[in-house]
């Protein structure tokens, strides 16, 4: 079991051993357990990763748009670490996937220009022992809920990974006689326009790009977040996010729903 | 399809260009696309940064505003005959035309933009669309925002011009099932300025009762004129889009904002979803009423 | 669970292919109908052989004499005045637009009430209904209600009909207690009995009212009663008390019942209404 390249501490691994005696733990709600053990699928146990990462410091000039790569690479390489935690943890447990995966980024009072990133989620295993490891030979992992994890299978579609994208983004501040006005109307701006196109464009070419490496079908539930961390308004950062999916069957077994009219408050 | 030059940035071309779809919407509204037919091919979005001032609103001047030709315009005559450079010899309603121009020309310049996303990746519509507008980092600067889900009808030749809907799954399913195609998203801003007239501002300052013998209460004319009027500008706005279809899922909200004392603006906006009637109405049995165990 | 009611299937990949077709030629008369119901309310309204005809909306501002949230006793009768007046003119004004457009009763009015140092606001927004394809009626046939067009479905269908809105109002002053009261009463587990009857009767007075606006609609009932109560945000010593309800009357003879059918949900999010897949 022990995988020698894995850099996973020491607790972590006692806690994965007690799970692979037949334990399981996981964030699910009965509702979401029963509903992943109607499609085939048992939960192993709750998974997560964690990085705490010092964030760079960029200078940006006050009166240009650009794009901040040092911090751009920083807060994707951070994310990516978690999850390649959170991966091996689920992959030491013999996990198919992970369902449910929370991203979240924390700051401590101690550390400053530091962030962790930590990302958790339920790893689940099919019951018919065929692999659902997906190209990369990995986990896959998904921000679906329990529910969502059922209805997507319904429509013939597998998730392969929670794939991401971002782009942090100075955004220009405008000069006092640009700002007074230079023709009294409300007109289209067509830099500030361009270079919010393009933050968010290069945010969601990335996310693509990394479904594209897992030969990903399409992405769902694409979700694009927009956050100053701690840089002040006009640094942003654009993340992507999104659950990449393959087709892995022609059939859909979606039943008819059926009109009601609920009495439920 | 698209007749006017790009004028998309090039990130978004290399982005549409790419081979997997990607899709904004919740798996239960991808699987209810799924179910109709309709193929989603990626997200698209397009935006607009308008400088934003309330320029125009130079406030109130020495005699009140003559009105543009086609706008709302109600004044209000001080009926006490007094002269004195503190009290309000006049009142006036009117319509902000050039707001409403300027926030027409931001929403369908991001409109047409994501339209032409659509149109650069074959796409036949646009659901489960989602609009935003707000202030940027700066002061001065608002920027309209929409994005929805590209998709296609599978077995279906392209429609002349691309449709979109604020609707998404089963409801979308519902819309068609219930004999309607969606045509377009609708959405208008009225604005009404409003420079009080002194019985407007007495009674806006709580002072009222000085200037009338016996009513404790009562109705602010002027504001409620305004109020009234942003609303039915608001409508008659999205009742010209509709050209005889029918509005759906519509949502109409007020704003109102103090400039000075006596000096308001009051803003109405509508949106809602432009549909129309393709077959006759197929009335569905009564839905069976349900109590959940829990 | 009771298997589902078979219904004729519907080929819905083939009725959207319909439907886009027709946007390309020319558009049938959709009657210009405008709503802001979600699909689901609509066809709910049309299973009982209701349709939307029109957004309408209502709006009234009243004005408050400033002086009168000054320390004083009992009820601020200016400020009841001025709330009632407000939901009075905005209702009449929504029931005037929907009599305009040809609807015979509003549902879904969303209220939104504002309260001001200075004055009083009532906005109101709903869709005009009627039933399908019918021609106007009598003025004081129409109804205003806050019922989401769901309700009104579920409450025609067991023999009920809406009547309008009833409202009710009362604000009041807080009593004040004497510094030698407060002093003595500090250490001690006490009722303020002035308090409990000053608060508990302004809420009586208000739901006085709003029964005495429903029995004036010949009502036999009024549902779905919210109260909304508290100090004003710019003068703690006062508080309000506002109710409103939907005044409804038996249309039939006798109560239908609806007899509903019970069902396990596996969803999380409690979706209070919509149509769902049981699966």
């Amino acid at each position: 079991m022990s995988n020698p390249t894995n850099d996973l501490p020491q607790a972590t691994e006692h806690r994965l051993e007690e799970l692979e005696k037949g334990l399981f733990t996981s964030d699910l709600s009965v509702n979401e357990f029963l509903l992943i053990k109607e499609v085939g699928f048992h939960p192993v146990g709750f998974v997560m990763g964690s990085s705490i990462y010092h964030t760079g410091i960029q200078t940006r000039k006050w009166s240009q748009s650009q794009e901040l790569t040092k911090l751009t690479e920083a807060m994707y390489n951070a994310r990516e670490l978690a999850m390649n935690r959170m991966e091996e943890e689920a992959a030491e447990l013999g996990a198919d996937g992970v369902v449910g995966v929370r991203l979240d980024v924390n700051y401590y009072e101690w550390g400053k220009d530091a962030a962790e990133f930590i990302a958790v989620g339920t790893a689940v295993k099919a019951e018919d022992g065929v692999s659902r490891l997906n190209q990369l030979g990995k986990p896959f992992t998904s921000d679906l809920s329990g529910q969502d994890f059922w209805t997507l299978r319904q429509t013939g579609y597998m998730p392969q990974g929670l794939v991401m994208g971002t782009c942090v983004y100075h955004i220009a501040h405008r000069g006092i006689g640009q700002t007074l006005g230079t023709t009294g109307q409300n007109v289209e701006l067509p830099n500030f326009t361009q270079a919010l196109y393009e933050a968010r464009e290069l945010a969601m070419t990335r996310m693509q790009d990394e479904a594209a490496r897992l030969g990903a079908s399409g992405i769902v539930g694409v979700r694009l977040e927009e956050k100053s961390h701690q840089w002040g308004s006009h640094t942003i950062e654009f993340l992507a996010l999104g659950t990449a999916v393959t087709k892995t069957s022609e059939e859909m077994t979606l039943a008819k729903p059926t009109t009601i009219i609920s009495l439920d408050n | 399809m698209t007749p006017t030059p790009s004028d998309l940035p090039e990130a978004a071309k290399r982005r549409l260009s790419q081979g997997a779809f990607t899709s904004g919407l919740s798996v239960s509204d991808f699987a209810a696309c799924l179910e109709m037919g309709l193929e989603p091919l990626g997200l698209v979005q397009g935006f607009c940064a308008m400088q934003w001032t309330t320029f125009g609103s130079f406030g109130r001047g020495v005699t009140p505003f003559a009105g543009s030709s086609s706008g709302y315009v109600e004044n209000y005559q001080c009926p006490h005959g007094m002269i004195s450079s503190e009290h309000r010899m006049w009142g006036q309603n009117y319509e902000q035309t050039w707001i409403e121009n300027s926030w027409r020309d931001g929403f369908n310049s991001a409109y047409s933009r994501m339209l032409e996303e659509a149109g650069t990746l074959g796409a036949h519509g646009v659901v489960g669309l989602i609009d935003s507008e707000g202030p940027l980092s700066d002061v001065g600067v608002v920027e309209f925002h929409l994005s929805g889900t590209a998709v296609r009808v599978l077995d279906a030749p392209a429609p002349h011009h691309v449709w979109s809907t604020y609707l998404a799954g089963q409801r979308l399913a519902k819309i068609f099932e219930a004999g309607y195609a969606p045509v377009s998203v609708v959405s208008s801003v009225a604005s009404v300025r409003v420079l009080s007239s002194c019985i407007t501002e007495y009674l806006m300052g709580g002072t009222g009762a000085m200037w009338s013998v016996n009513a404790e209460t009562t109705e602010i004319e002027q504001i409620v004129s305004a109020q009234n009027e942003s609303r039915a500008i608001a409508r008659s706005f999205v009742r010209a889009q509709l050209h005889g279809d029918a509005l759906h899922g519509a949502s109409m909200t007020g704003l109102t904002r103090e400039f000075a004392q006596g000096d308001l603006e009051i803003q109405s906006r509508l949106s809602g979803n432009r549909i129309r009637r393709f077959k006759d109405f197929d009335p569905l049995t009564a839905p069976r009423p349900t109590v959940r165990l829990s | 669970m009771s298997a589902p009611v078979p219904e004729i299937p519907l080929d819905l990949r083939a009725e959207v292919r319909r439907a886009v077709a027709s946007l390309d030629h020319e558009s049938r008369d959709s009657g210009s109908m405008t709503s802001d119901l979600s699909i689901d309310e609509e066809l709910n309204l049309h299973s009982i052989g209701w349709e939307p005809v029109a957004l309408v909306s209502g709006v009234s501002v009243f004005s408050v004499p400033v002086g009168c949230w000054n320390w004083g006793q009992g009820e601020i009768a200016v400020a009841s005045a001025a709330q009632a007046h407000a939901f009075h003119h905005a209702i009449t004004r929504i029931h005037t637009e929907a009599a305009n457009v040809g609807g015979h009763g509003v549902v879904g009015v969303h209220i939104e009430r504002l309260v001001y140092s200075t004055h009083i606001e009532v906005s109101l927004v709903g869709t005009a209904v009627r039933p399908v394809g019918a021609g106007a009626i009598n003025g004081s046939g129409i109804f205003v209600s806050d019922l989401s067009a769901r309700d009104f479905t579920l409450l025609m269908i067991a023999g009920w009909e809406p009547l309008g809105l009833a409202t009710g109002a009362s604000f009041v002053f807080a009593p004040r207690r004497s510094v030698a009261t407060v002093l003595q009463q500090q250490s001690q587990n006490v009722e303020l009995t002035n308090f409990t009857e000053a608060m508990y009767s302004a809420r009586e007075s208000a739901m006085e009212r709003m029964q005495q606006s429903a029995l004036a609609m010949h009502g036999t009932g009024v549902v779905e009663v919210k109260v909304v109560e508290g100090p004003m945000r710019f003068a703690g010593h006062a508080v309000g008390f506002v109710a409103v309800g939907t005044v409804v009357r038996l249309a039939k003879t006798t109560h239908q019942l609806i007899h509903p059918t019970m069902v396990v949900s596996l969803n999380d999010q409690n979706v209070a209404f919509d149509a769902q897949t049981l699966a």
